[in-house]
């Protein structure tokens, strides 16, 4: 599995001049050749698709609109992955749409390079609408053939969106073998409601916070919490079931929720002494334990990383032995087995590992100063790096144990989330003006896209993949 | 200086009331942003009535002289809106006391044992450099070490609560030092009376 997905990384195009189709990162910034981003120049080995109109038969003005989101969304979602090169719309325009396989003008696509033609039919009955789509191969001699065929029943009107990224995990999984991650979703603090939570008992400091939800390009922002305080370090479960954050209580100290996302209220697993707080949740990955920042362990401001399972048995602390420092910002490694967290037991911040139990940490960073570590599935740590001219993403290869920084320099960045597939990196950034969510790619940090506008964002977490 | 304290006091609610006192750039106390939608001005009326204090409703402590005094009646959000307790500043990344720290929790901690009754929240709050995981520990250890200071000056701890809230809230918008002096603080606020 892993193998596969380092494979996918490996030949994934570095040259944006072919992917005309992408955004355009809004900085220019030179990057440094690595080795990894020159085993990833060649081009030769990604197909080339067009895309056909969807076909509808109806008439009916939101139908087609359906059809219209569900092949934009799509495309979007193959460039995310750039596994695949796109040719434009507006390119393939003056060619007629065919109605069969067969009758697809083949040299007219492969004038544009296309060796794959998209074809899709969309039909509605009472707001549910199904769409089968196909890949046909264009080039060679069996083109017409069929490369890739699926019917999608069950989407909605309301919602084509999602029926678009379930086609491309779908195409993502069987032409290239990718984890696409189109039906992920992202949670994050936000404070652009402030001002309808104005009734905050605290008149002269800041506005609420609450916690959001959005899928992963960005649509369908929504507010998850309201309770008017503050909500932070959301993390999510596996399968993207279940969400931790904390909560700060009328003017008390912040403990974690835990909600199953089904309308049920929260439980609070974690819950200690009314003086002591919780942070920084980490639900392990298969779900039956949270690790989370905590001073639990006495009145001392130094806090430390403590683990407790979902129904509140057995919470225990895992660093007990640093009593003149603080251990927090737990990430579980993706078997389960490991934590890496931060420690200023050496004067300042760094990420160390241990094993679940608490036991055989050793150390992982060395550079400058490194908080909030996130373990992904790719085996690698990505972290903040607080140097004297600000905050960057940076990340340490663990196999080979090497750091490198991964954003550019523009703005602040930091609080990395990293995608299920560990091919981008969400993160909050300055560069736009205010604290904003955006995403970057690993490892060739290209790519970068902004996710949110409205208010200041912070601490992204990444979704598990649907399962 | 304590009766000067109870005037400066009054002067500085009664000064809200009629909304004439702006304070200058220089004030040790940041002044918080406005609420957008409550606007503490009393109606006319409200100063009227504060004239003749109504009769005392407060069982009658024969320490404080309760009938002329306004943060007795006050509610606790008007107090802390125009707070008699100044903030304590630290140094970047640190939760030191220094001498100016020390004279203010002398003052506010006269005022504690003034209002016997009255329960203090402190809060910690830290700038935005450092990371924001950092910083919630930061506020903790800065609150921490006001608390610990003040029940060595007499108040009992359990008057004192404690919470961080790292550079999630800050008070003064700006990312200069300027604003990050201001930021980097514990603040007293009245959660009980």
């Amino acid at each position: 599995m892993h193998r596969s997905i380092l494979a996918a990384v490996g030949v994934a195009c570095g040259t944006g001049l072919v992917l005309a189709q992408a955004p355009p990162p809004p900085q220019q910034t030179p990057q440094r050749p690595t080795e990894l981003s020159i085993t990833l120049d060649n081009p030769g080995s990604h197909p080339k698709i067009g895309f056909q109109a969807i076909e509808v038969s109806d008439s009916r003005a939101d139908v087609r609109a359906a059809a219209e989101t569900i092949l934009d969304v799509l495309i979007a979602d193959l460039e995310f992955e750039r596994e695949f090169y796109t040719i434009g719309r507006k390119a393939s325009a003056g060619i007629p749409a065919a109605s069969t396989p067969q009758s697809l003008p083949f040299s007219r696509w492969t004038e544009l390079g296309a060796q794959f033609v998209f074809m899709g039919s969309l039909r509605e009955i009472s707001g549910k609408i199904t769409v089968d789509v196909r890949l046909i191969k264009v080039q060679g001699g069996d083109a017409g053939r069929q490369d890739f065929g699926q019917s999608y029943g069950g989407c909605t009107l309301d919602n084509p969106r999602y029926c678009a990224h379930a086609i491309a995990d779908d195409i993502h999984k069987q032409k290239r073998n990718l984890d696409g991650v189109a039906r992920t979703r992202l949670a994050f603090t936000s404070d652009r409601d402030a001002e309808a939570s104005t009734s905050r008992q605290m008149p002269d400091a800041g506005p609420g916070k609450e916690i959001y939800l959005m899928d992963y390009d960005g649509a369908g922002q929504r507010r998850l919490t309201f309770n008017r305080n503050l909500n932070i370090g959301a993390n999510w479960g596996p399968g993207g079931r279940m969400l931790a954050y904390a909560s700060f209580l009328a003017n008390g100290p912040a403990d974690i929720l835990l909600t199953l996302l089904d309308g049920r209220p929260a439980t609070r697993p974690a819950r200690g002494p009314d003086w002591a707080a919780n942070h920084l949740p980490a639900i392990s990955p298969d779900g039956t334990k949270i690790a989370f920042m905590s001073s639990q362990g006495g009145q001392t401001g130094y806090y430390d990383v403590w683990v407790v399972n979902r129904d509140g048995t057995n919470m225990r602390n895992l660093t007990p032995n640093t009593p003149r420092s603080s251990e927090g910002a737990p990430t579980w490694s993706p078997n389960g087995q490991s934590i890496a967290f931060t420690s200023d037991r050496t004067g300042t911040n760094h990420v160390f590992i241990m094993n679940a139990d608490g036991t055989g940490v050793r150390r992982i960073t060395f550079a400058e100063k490194c908080d909030r570590p996130t373990w992904s599935a790719l085996n690698f740590i990505a972290y903040t790096l607080e140097r004297p001219g600000g905050k960057d993403i940076a990340v340490t290869e663990l196999g080979r144990m090497e750091a490198r920084v991964l954003t550019d320099g523009l703005g602040s960045n930091e609080q990395p989330a990293v995608a299920p597939n560990g091919r981008h990196v969400a993160f909050v950034t300055t560069r736009f003006g205010k604290r904003q969510i955006a995403m970057v790619d690993y490892p060739d940090g290209k790519f970068y896209r902004q996710l949110t506008t409205a208010g200041n964002n912070s601490y992204p977490s990444w979704s598990p993949l649907a399962k | 200086m304590r009766r000067l304290a109870l005037v400066l006091m009054v002067s500085l609610l009664v000064g809200s009331a009629a909304c004439v006192k702006k304070q200058p750039a220089a004030t040790p106390t940041p002044q918080p942003p406005p609420a957008p939608t409550t606007t503490p001005r009393p109606t006319p009326s409200t100063v009227t009535s504060n004239v003749p204090p109504p009769p005392p409703v407060i069982p009658p402590d024969p320490s404080i002289s309760v009938t002329s005094d306004p943060l007795m009646a006050a509610d606790i959000e008007k107090i802390n809106k125009q707070s008699p307790f100044k903030p304590v500043l630290f140094a970047y990344d640190s939760d030191a006391l220094d001498d100016v720290a020390r004279s203010t929790m002398s003052a506010n901690a006269e005022i504690m044992k003034k209002y016997g009754t009255w329960v203090i929240t402190l809060e910690g709050h830290c700038d935005e450099r450092g990371t924001a995981e950092y910083n919630l520990a930061l506020g903790d250890r800065r609150a921490l070490a006001v608390k610990n200071y003040m029940v060595s000056l007499g108040i009992a701890a359990d008057r004192l609560k404690t919470v961080s809230y790292g550079s999630e809230f800050p008070f003064a918008p700006g990312h200069d030092e300027e604003a990050w002096k201001q930021n980097r603080r514990a603040h007293f606020m009245l959660t009980a009376k």
